[in-house]
Order: structure tokens, then sequence, then C-alpha cells
């Protein structure tokens, strides 16, 4: 009898991946039936509605190749934020970070012409990385030095960087026929590849979606398998634990900022010379805050960051084609603010599938005992 | 056909991984102080959640004044006359006493709070419970905030009360007017239910007492008829040493020298001045002296949790005034803290992080920055094993998920694996049980006998005398006196923590 | 690890499924004309570019029946604008209306990719000439000129400002004419309308009503009377200072920019804060085009510029805050424009920003 109770909850809601997973696929459904009923609110149908989602993120190569251009700066960015929650830190600043990874990746794109296709890769990844980590860092460091809070420190260095491109566009790498935005960079200079555009109709699908994969398995190894990560969670969980174990808590708040800066800084490469190819001035990427809902519903963690952000890129590519049913797209926009609505009170979710999961062993339980008697 | 007031019978409840409460019986009579006497964890908490309503029982009946009853929300425990003093108290800071009491009790939209004054002061002064109703929360001291927490239940007319550790946050004179309070209440007619594992408490007020182990029913006793030392057997489970066995120590060369210390407190004056101490191998020194004199200070700038103004401080004879927390670490500092699950435990990581919180980056815990976990896991096993550490998940729980006694017991456990060359040890028996307290002396005094240095500081003097070769006083952050256990007793210490030196 | 991979395969072909069931409901075969458009940075509701441009092609589709819809993008790179053009291509529309410069390279990429759309691009031109593509331009330094006509007529004795968003062409244009403007009515008609240089300043957004208002706030406190808003929403930012202030008994006022901006300026007692506006008719541009595309008379691959003779720039046919007198000056110098008696310059010659 006691094995059996052990045996019927341990799997499901102990595992904490799992847990995390049923939850988050819960506050999707959740975000799903409250979109259809606004759907059927003004007389469509809803199932019609998802199917249109559905057929408008994945309905040709040209479709998932776009999807999947969508999802991958939100991957990056999504791995930033969470990394950066993993610590006890929150990175707001994924927008001003990208903006940096992006302008240099884009300087040096244009300039940068001579070096051999791998090696001028890695030099991109490197030159958006450091860009982006700096900008991640120097919050960080006002936090440990002045405890200026992050999240001050970032939404300031947003704005530096907005401005900063404001002009280093105009100065270096300007469009001379629209002075808002920079020259086109070329395909082979961009992270596009003749290849990958080939085999999906010319969709923006480009080799910044494998630095997101590379990265995912990096972060998930950092966290869970190096002292370096395990330094970092335990100032995330409790400085004070920390600091009395001899942690260097603030060395650890920089390098925690700066790795997650460095994250947002090549999902800037990837926006900027993936699945963009210019800069315009004046303009901050939405992607830096969409980052946070995707750490959000991905419960911080890496596999779930990567697959929760292709959920965000199917929802983003797929909800224009709502229009061909008269659905207006806003309803997508509300579902995903739904969702991380739902991921905020996850709490309660979690709280009612363990009671659901407790009601159903008691009554296995209770079977059992019928049948023996 | 009886005349209990409240009874449970074949109480059940069950947490993921562990039974909290196995088929356990609770009588109480009208009038009565009863106790219930159990260690950290036992299921005490739990069962008094249960009649309060805050959980639902797995199987079992509860009866109040004879009637079959449920209770599923702390509402209906307050319809059926039932009140409870939680261990941390629920009142709102900038509100005034009769507020407080008031509130969620307003009555109709506008409330007579003139009214409800009068009645709050009839209470306070029927029970002997000193509070005038117009004090403000956040100016009253916590034994006070205790009164405005009992008037509360008071003025809603319970006459059942629960009581959660209610001892746990007060001074010792405090303890003795609640002691007070508890007999007048029950003189008036009132049933009280204590949860302790405070003998003399118990042995002050209560009439009987229910004893529960590991989440089962033991026994109930009849505390006038029954010793301390048989309680705590019961408790338990085996015979109980409540004096500390131990040789004579044979300190040997200083491990810890302070010179000339002084520390800056949180309030930017010298908390800690000009303080000078030795700790030898093979003794423990124990501090005394009232809360707030200087302590903590002290050993944070030992630590190096705090900077230190001047003086310097050597481990071993290595000045290591200026190196990092982790250095001295290292170098053989291990250091019980005064508040565990601030700076003790990281609460939301499991039990395996936590043992190795210190160690993670050393061999062979990990190699060039990857960790090995089959290490950590069997090394934690090693310590929760060997410290008795209990907990729901072993080595998979979360620090947070264990009983305050169990997190002690952890932490004890990981600071003298580590095999340090000096233990600081603050408080560390604070919140325990006999049964761990006696346990985590006994390791102290292994610790020192292994010929190893033990800097112990405690609030409770019988702590201090109990375990200590030579007892440092310190007050207003001055050492007033190095002595000699054996040759001196408490009433010379006592005047010294108030600073005041006898003559040579 | 394994569990999840086979978890997501599974979810990816429930998924292939899923959308197999609305294939079928979108093959279309364009029976009749739909008529579509994206928005650019700003919303369907600016009271300015997209407004304008959706009214028109609105009013095209309703006069001939046909459907009519347009489509907000994610965000404002090339990616997104044919994301967007392409849903509406999927759904089966055939002319889409593109608002503004930034849809440059959308547009070239979408005329490539699919031949048989028609699609009109306002204020720019694709990057490399395409057969299904109109590209209308406007000559907004006419527009701008009327507005500083007017102004300087109406307030004769006064220093007058501009707020533009970004410094792209056809802001400076009207930033130009508005200066030719207010010249010309210094010279013949003996204004004494000022214009000093840091009173020309562009904000760098379209989108910044806070820092619309704050710009300005510094303006007017410096005496600046009125000011030229050519700003999107950053100048909804300016028009509310405008609006504020002259509340609070101040005289002065905005002049708004692309649409009739009077009921922006709005200040609940029936009267407006606006002066004139200096109106670019988006909307008749993009109406025209919509019309001749389901006349089968879409002139792809053209580009137009539409002025003064074209009746597509001017200022509002009703002001309420312009005396009788000011209006029909100003509408006699623009029937002199469009006849190319008046020649308005669209360059910085000797002007400010």
């Amino acid at each position: 009898m006691a094995k059996n109770t052990v045996k019927i909850k341990k799997p499901l809601m102990e595992i904490p991946f799992i847990k995390s997973m049923i939850v988050s696929l819960t506050t999707v459904l959740l975000g799903l039936i409250v979109g259809g009923i606004l759907i059927i609110a003004i007389g469509k149908n809803p199932i019609e509605g998802f199917q249109k989602i559905v057929f408008g993120a994945v309905s040709n190569t040209r479709r998932v190749g776009n999807t999947i251009a969508y999802a991958t700066q939100l991957i990056l960015v999504g791995l930033s934020v969470a990394f950066a929650f993993k610590t006890g830190l929150f990175n707001i600043g994924g927008a001003g970070q990208m903006l940096m990874g992006g302008l240099m990746a884009s300087i040096w794109a244009h300039n940068v012409t001579f070096l051999p296709q791998p090696i001028y890769y890695l030099s991109l990844i490197l030159v958006a990385g450091i860009s982006g980590a700096i900008w991640g860092l120097v919050p960080g460091l006002l936090k440990a030095k002045f405890n200026v809070h992050e999240v001050v420190g970032t939404i300031m260095f947003n704005w530096i960087a907005y401005w900063i491109v404001y002009d280093a566009v105009k100065v270096f790498i300007v469009d001379p026929t629209i002075i808002v935005k920079s020259k086109p960079i070329p395909m082979q200079q961009s992270l596009r590849t003749e290849w990958l555009a080939s085999i999906t109709q010319h969709s923006y699908f480009n080799i910044g979606f494998f630095i997101a994969i590379i990265a995912v398995v990096v972060i998930w190894f950092i966290l869970e398998k190096t002292t370096l990560g395990f330094n970092l969670k335990a100032v995330g969980s409790n400085r004070y634990c920390a600091e009395y174990a001899g942690i260097k808590v603030n060395r650890s708040i920089v390098i925690s900022m700066g790795i997650a800066g460095c994250l947002a800084g090549l999902a800037g490469l990837t926006y900027f010379l993936g699945f963009s190819n210019i800069m315009e001035i004046g303009k901050s990427p939405s992607e830096g805050f969409d980052g946070i809902a995707v750490a959000l519903l991905g419960n911080s963690n890496p596999l779930g960051v990567f697959i929760s952000a292709l959920f965000f890129g199917m929802l983003k590519m797929g909800k224009g084609s709502l229009t061909a049913i008269g659905i207006p797209t806003e309803i997508a926009d509300t579902i995903i603010a739904i969702i991380i609505y739902f991921t905020a009170t996850s709490v309660i979710i979690q709280g009612f599938w363990e009671k659901i999961i407790k009601k159903h062993s008691e009554k296995k339980l209770l079977k059992q005992a019928k049948e023996e008697k | 056909m009886s005349n209990y007031v409240i009874e449970m019978l074949g109480i059940r409840k069950e947490f993921p991984g562990i039974v909290a409460n196995d088929n356990i019986n609770l009588q109480v009579e009208e009038g009565e102080i009863h106790a219930i006497l159990g260690e950290n964890g036992a299921g005490k908490s739990t069962l008094m959640s249960i009649l309060f309503g805050l959980y639902q029982a797995d199987k079992g009946v509860i009866k109040v004044r004879g009637k079959e009853v449920s209770i599923h929300s702390p509402n209906d425990a307050n319809d059926l006359g039932i009140g409870m003093v939680h261990q941390h108290f629920q009142l709102v800071h900038n509100f005034t006493v009769a507020e407080n009491i008031i509130l969620g009790k307003e009555g109709s939209f506008v409330y007579d709070i003139k009214k409800a004054s009068k009645k709050i002061k009839e209470i306070s002064e029927r029970y002997g419970l000193a509070i005038e109703p117009d004090m403000v929360i956040e100016d009253i001291t916590v034994g006070m905030q205790q009164r405005v927490e009992i008037l509360k239940m008071l003025y809603r007319d319970a006459d059942i009360l629960i009581f959660d550790e209610p001892t746990a946050v007060l001074t010792p004179q405090e303890i003795d007017e609640l002691m007070n309070i508890m007999r007048n209440l029950a003189a008036e007619g009132k049933s009280i239910i204590i949860i302790t594992h405070k003998l003399e408490e118990i042995k002050a007020v209560a009439k009987r007492c229910t004893v529960i182990r590991r989440g089962k029913f033991i026994d109930i006793v009849d505390v006038a008829t029954t010793s301390a030392a048989e309680m705590a057997a019961l408790m338990v489970g085996r015979p109980v040493n409540f004096k500390v066995e131990k040789q004579e120590s044979v300190p040997g060369e200083p491990i810890l020298s302070v010179k000339n210390l002084n520390v800056m407190n949180a309030k930017k004056v010298l908390g800690v001045s000009d303080f000078s101490l030795d700790v030898r191998a093979g003794e423990i020194v124990g501090i005394a002296g009232v809360d707030g004199n200087g302590q903590s200070e002290l050993v944070e700038a030992i630590c190096g949790l705090k900077p230190i103004e001047s003086g310097s401080v050597y481990l071993n004879g290595k000045d290591i005034t200026n190196i990092s927390i982790k250095e001295r670490n290292d170098l053989g500092l291990a250091h019980i803290p005064e508040d565990r699950q601030k700076r003790g435990l990281i609460l939301n990581a499991p039990l395996t992080t936590n043992m190795v919180i210190k160690e993670f980056d050393k061999a062979p815990f990990s190699s060039k920055g990857i960790l090995n976990y089959s290490e950590i896991e069997e090394y934690s096993k090693k310590i929760i094993e060997r410290f008795d550490v209990r907990s729901g998940e072993g080595i998979n729980s979360r620090a947070g998920k264990l009983s305050g006694g169990n997190q002690q017991k952890a932490i004890v456990g990981r600071e003298i694996t580590s095999q340090p060359e000096l233990l600081i040890a603050v408080n560390p028996t604070r919140g325990l049980d006999v049964g761990a307290i006696e346990y985590i002396h006994k390791e102290l005094v292994a610790e020192r006998d292994k010929g190893k240095a033990v800097l112990l500081i405690s609030f409770e003097l019988d702590e201090i005398f109990n375990l200590s070769d030579r007892i440092a006083v310190i007050n207003a952050g001055k050492l007033i006196d190095i002595v000699n256990t054996k040759e001196t007793d408490a009433h010379s210490v006592g005047l010294m923590m108030a600073g005041i030196k006898k003559e040579a | 690890m394994k569990k999840t991979i086979a978890l997501a395969l599974m979810l990816l072909c429930a998924f292939a499924v899923f959308a197999e069931g609305a294939k079928e409901t979108t093959a279309t075969t364009a029976a009749a004309l739909k008529i579509g458009m994206v928005t650019d940075a700003g919303t369907i509701d600016d009271r300015s570019f997209n407004q304008g441009t959706y009214e028109g092609v609105k009013k095209a589709a309703d006069e001939l029946g046909l459907e009519c819809t347009y489509l907000r993008p994610n965000g404002t790179t090339t990616a997104e604008y044919v994301t967007a053009i392409s849903d509406l291509y999927d759904a089966g529309y055939r002319f889409i209306a593109c608002p503004g410069y930034l849809f440059a390279e959308a547009v070239t990429e979408a005329q490539k990719m699919f031949p048989d759309l028609m699609l009109v691009i306002l204020d720019s031109e694709p990057t490399e000439a395409g057969a299904n593509t109109v590209s209308i331009y406007f000559k907004e330094e006419q527009s701008g000129f009327a507005a500083g006509l007017a102004t300087a007529l109406q307030l004769k004795d006064a220093s007058v400002g501009f707020v533009g968003g970004i410094e792209i062409p056809s802001v400076q244009k009207f930033s130009w004419g508005f200066q030719q403007g207010v010249k010309y009515a210094n010279e013949n008609y003996g204004t004494k309308i000022a214009m000093e240089a840091q009173n020309f300043v562009y904000s760098g957004s379209f989108a910044d009503l806070a820092l619309g208002q704050q710009l300005a706030n510094t303006m007017y406190a410096s005496g600046v009377d009125a000011i030229f808003a050519a700003a999107g929403g950053t100048g909804v930012g300016v028009i509310n200072e405008a609006k504020n202030r002259r509340l609070a008994g101040e005289d002065v006022w905005a002049i708004g920019v692309d649409v009739d901006q009077y009921l922006v300026g709005d200040m609940g007692n029936g009267q407006s804060c606006i002066l004139t506006s200096a109106m670019k008719n988006v909307g008749e541009g993009a109406y025209a085009q919509a019309i001749s595309a389901a006349n089968g008379t879409f002139a792809g691959g053209s580009i137009i510029t539409l002025g003064a003779a074209e009746g597509a720039v001017g200022i509002p046919a009703d002001n309420p805050n312009l005396d009788d007198d000011v209006e029909a000056k100003v509408l006699a110098v623009l029937a002199d424009i469009a006849a190319g008696k008046l020649v308005v310059a669209d360059t910085a010659d000797g002007l400010h920003k």
C-alpha cells in the first residue's frame, strides 16, 4: 500500500522540469481558451482562427523558415533574461544590448570584408557578444559598486544605446538615399546564406538559429554543470548565504550581467544581420522585452526557453493570417498577453494540478483498497 | 459523557514524501492548560493547523464540546470559539492596538472604535494584559505584541486558545509574564493548548501533556507527577542527558587571536572596541553577554563579513585581517551563523547544494570548473546520515522544507565535516528541542576534544556554562573579563554582563 | 531529454495535421479584387499617414463594393513588412498600399515574390524598378508653403517654430516650404514673422508624445507663438502643449500636418488650437490607385508626384481659425503654384533645417 502511494505521487509533479512544463502548457491552454472566447465574441470560429495561426506559421517552408527566424532572437533574448533570473537579477536591458550588439556587428560587417567565411562568422559573434556583454556588464558594475538597481541601470542603458545607434548609424553606415537607416548588408556579409534561403523559399531563416541552439546548450551546461553556474545560482538564491560561504557576490553580479548582455548582444546580431539587414534609427527592438515573456513561460530553463521562443515565434508569424478570415491580429497579441498573465500566476496553476493529482491518487488507493477487500 | 472541549481522534495528515500526523489523538479538558510536546518537525504545528482549519486532515475526527465538526478555514475555527496565536504575529504595524483587533471584525460599514476600545480595555484589565487600545503596534515590544494577539482572540470571544511556540521570541521576563497570563486565562475558564518543546515551560503552567514523536502519538502524561527527564525521554525516544559530559580540556597553542579589534556597527558607532581574545586549540571559549552588545559585530569581523576599523585577527599565527572570506574559510575557519535562514542556508536549493556551498569549487566536488555530482551527493548523504538530518526527500529536499532543528543540524554537520581549525558557533541551539541541543553540544565538545578551537557565542547562560572552558564577558563592545568556568558562577558572570567588573 | 524530443516531434506532427485543415479554405481564386494595406510604424488611427491612406483605399473599396482590410506588422523591419504583405497576399489580397519610406526594401522584395500583386508605396520607391509597383511622392514643400503663408498672414507679428519627426526628405520639405511661405508673406504682405534657427528642430521620433510636448513647452516658453508640428505622434505632443496653454489663456497655436488635424487640437469647448494644417492628401493618392487597380488600368512601374496642380497638397477646405481673407489669399497663391507661376523650392537653400 505505502509503496503504491509513493509510486503514484512521485512521477508527475515532483520532477521539476515536467512540473514547470505542465504549468507552462496549462498557461498556454488558458491563453488559447480566453483568446478563443474573444474570437467567438466577434462572431468568428475560434478553431478556424487557431488553424489560421498555425497555417500562417508552418504552411510552407518559407513560413516555417520565418517562424524560426522570428524565434531565433527570442531564444537568445529569452536566454539572456532567464540567465539573469536564475542568478537573481532582472535584465530589462535586452533592447539596448541587442542594439549595441547589432550596431557593432553591422559596422564590422560593412568594413571587414577580407576574412574567410568561418572566421568572419566567429568574428561577428565575438564583436556582437562583447558589445552586448559590455552593455550588461556596466549596469552590473553600477549595481555592485554603487547599488544602482539593475532595472534602473539597464533601462538607462537602453536609452543610451538608442541614441548611440541614432548617431552612429548616420556617421558610419548610413544609407545615402535615406538617412534614417543603414545601408543594407550584402548577403555574404550577413547571417543569411543562399543555401538556407533557397531551401525555404527565400525566408529570413539564417545561421543565427544555429548560434541560438549552441547558446541554449552552453547556457544549460554553465547553469547545471559548472562551478560558475553554482556560484551564480547561489548568489541569485540567497546572496547573504553566498557571501557567508565566501562567494564574491559583487563579482558574480557583474559576470552574470555580462553573460546576459552577451546573449542579448548575440540576439542583436541575429536580428540586425539575419532577420533584418539594416538598422533603423529611432527604433528599439521589441524583442528586448518579448524576451521577458519567453523566459517566464520557459520557467527560465534553457530548454523551456527554446520551446517557448518557438511558440512565440509561431504566434508572431502566424497571426497575420488571421486577417484572411477577418479576425483582428490583435487577438494573437491578446493571447500572448494572457499567457504572460497566467504565467505570472503560475503558483495557482501549480496548486490546481497538485490537488487534481492528489485526488486522483486517492481515488486509485480507494479503489485498490476495495479490490483488496 | 465527557467534559472534553476538544477531541481530535485518529488524525492523519500526509505531505508529499512524509507523514506529518499518523493516528494522533488529543483530548483537552475544559479550563485546562494542555501542552503538546514534541521535537522540531514532530508534527505539532500540523496538528494545530488542522484544528485551526489551515489544513484538512486526511483522516480522523474532530469534536468540539462533544459535537463532531468539520473545520475548513480559520473562520470556521473562530466561529467555534477557537483562537490561535501564531509564531509570527499577524498585526499591521502602523495601526493601533484597537484597529488591529477589530480588523476584519468591523461589523457594519461604519465601526465604533470607541466602543471597541472600551471593550478592549475591559478585557485587558480583566486578564492583566496591560495593553492600552490606542498604542501603535510598531512602538511596542514583542511581548506586548503577543498580548495584543491574545487580546484579539479574547475580543472575538474565543474560549479555546492555541499558542504556537509562544516563548520563542520572548525574553525571560516576558516569558514569566506570559505564564502568569496563561494561568489567569485558565482560571477564568478558558482552555489553552500550548505547543512547545521547552520542558520548563510545561512544568511551569501545564496540567497535562500530550507527547508526539515523528508524527505519532506517544503518550499523555500528568505534568505534576512526571519529571522533566521523563518527558524529555518520551519526546526524544531515549533518555536525555541535560548535563554535557566532558573531560578537562587540554588547551594547546592559540588558534584564533584577536588583537585590539575595533568594529563599527550598523549605526556607525563602535560596536566592538579594543577587543582582544585568544582561543586555543582544544578549548571552548564562550562569550557571554546580553544580545546586542557587539557579539554579532565581533563574529562578522572575524569571518570577514564586516570591515574592521583597526586591530588585527590571526588564525593559526597567520594574519587574516585583510583577506577574503573565501581565504579565511580555506584556512580552516568554520562558522555556524546566528541567522540560519538568512546566512546559513539557501532555502530554495536542495541539501546537496547547501552541503558543498563553501567547497563546491574544490576537488573532489569539481575539477576544472565542472561539477562532480556523484561526489557532491555522496558527501551530502554522509553529512545528513551522520548528523541525522531528517527530511522528506533526503539530500534532494529543499533546505526550506526542513524543520528548524534539522536545518540547524545540517549547518552544524556541514561546518564540522569541513574539518575546521576554528569553529565559531553563534547561538547554535536556539529554538531547538532538547534532543537536538544535546546532540549539537556533544558535537561541539567532540570538536574540542579533537584539538580544535571553538568560539561559542550564546545568549543562554546555561549553555555557556555547560560548554565553555573559559568565559569571556562582553558588554557594550568591550571585553569585561575572561574567567575560567570552574572559578566563577552565574551570579558574577551576570554582574559582568551588566558591565560591572569585580575587584581583582 | 529523449522524451522531450519525442514530445516536440509529436507536437509538430499535430500542428502539421491541424494546419492541413486550414489549407483548403485559403486556396483563393481572386474573383473580385481585395484591397489591403499594411501600416507603418504608427497605428491605423494615427490621424495622420496610416489613417489617411486607409481612408483612401476604404473609400475606393466601398464605392466598388470590394473587401478591404489593413494589417499591422509585428515591427518595422523589412522582414516584418514582407511577412505582412505575404499574409495579405496569401489571404487573397492583390492590391496593397504601403504608406511610408520604410517600405522601400519590403516592396522591392514583395514585387519579385508576387508578380501578380499590385503594390503602392507612398513617399518612396522600390530600390529596383518593378513592373507591379506604383510609387507616389508628394510636393510637401507646396503644402508647407501654404501653411506658412496662412500662419504668417493670420498672426502678422509673431515668432514661429517647427518640430519635425525624423530628418527624412518628406519632413524636411515640409519645413523648407513652410519657411518659404512665411518669407513670402513677410516680403509681399508686410507681415513681421520671426523664424529663429533654434526653433526649427527634429525630435528624432515619430512616436514620442512626451518629447513633443517637452520641445513645444520650451519653444512656447521662449516666446514662440505658433509651431508647425510635422512629427506624427510626437507632433500630437506639440498639439497637446498648445492646447494646454490655450486653455490657460495664452495665445499660442499649432499647425498640423498630413491630414486636417483640427480635431486633434480640439479643446473640448468647440474650439481648437490648430491654426491650420499642411495637408498632403495621401488618401486621394491611394484612392486613385485602388480605383485604377479595380478597373484594370493600374500603371505598375510608374512614379507619380502629386502637388498643388493635382489638388493633393494645401490647407484644409475649412479653417475656423483663419480669417476669410487669409484663406482667400492662400488659395490664390496655391492657384499660382498649381499654374506654375510661383515655384517653391524643395531644397534647403538659405533656410533653417
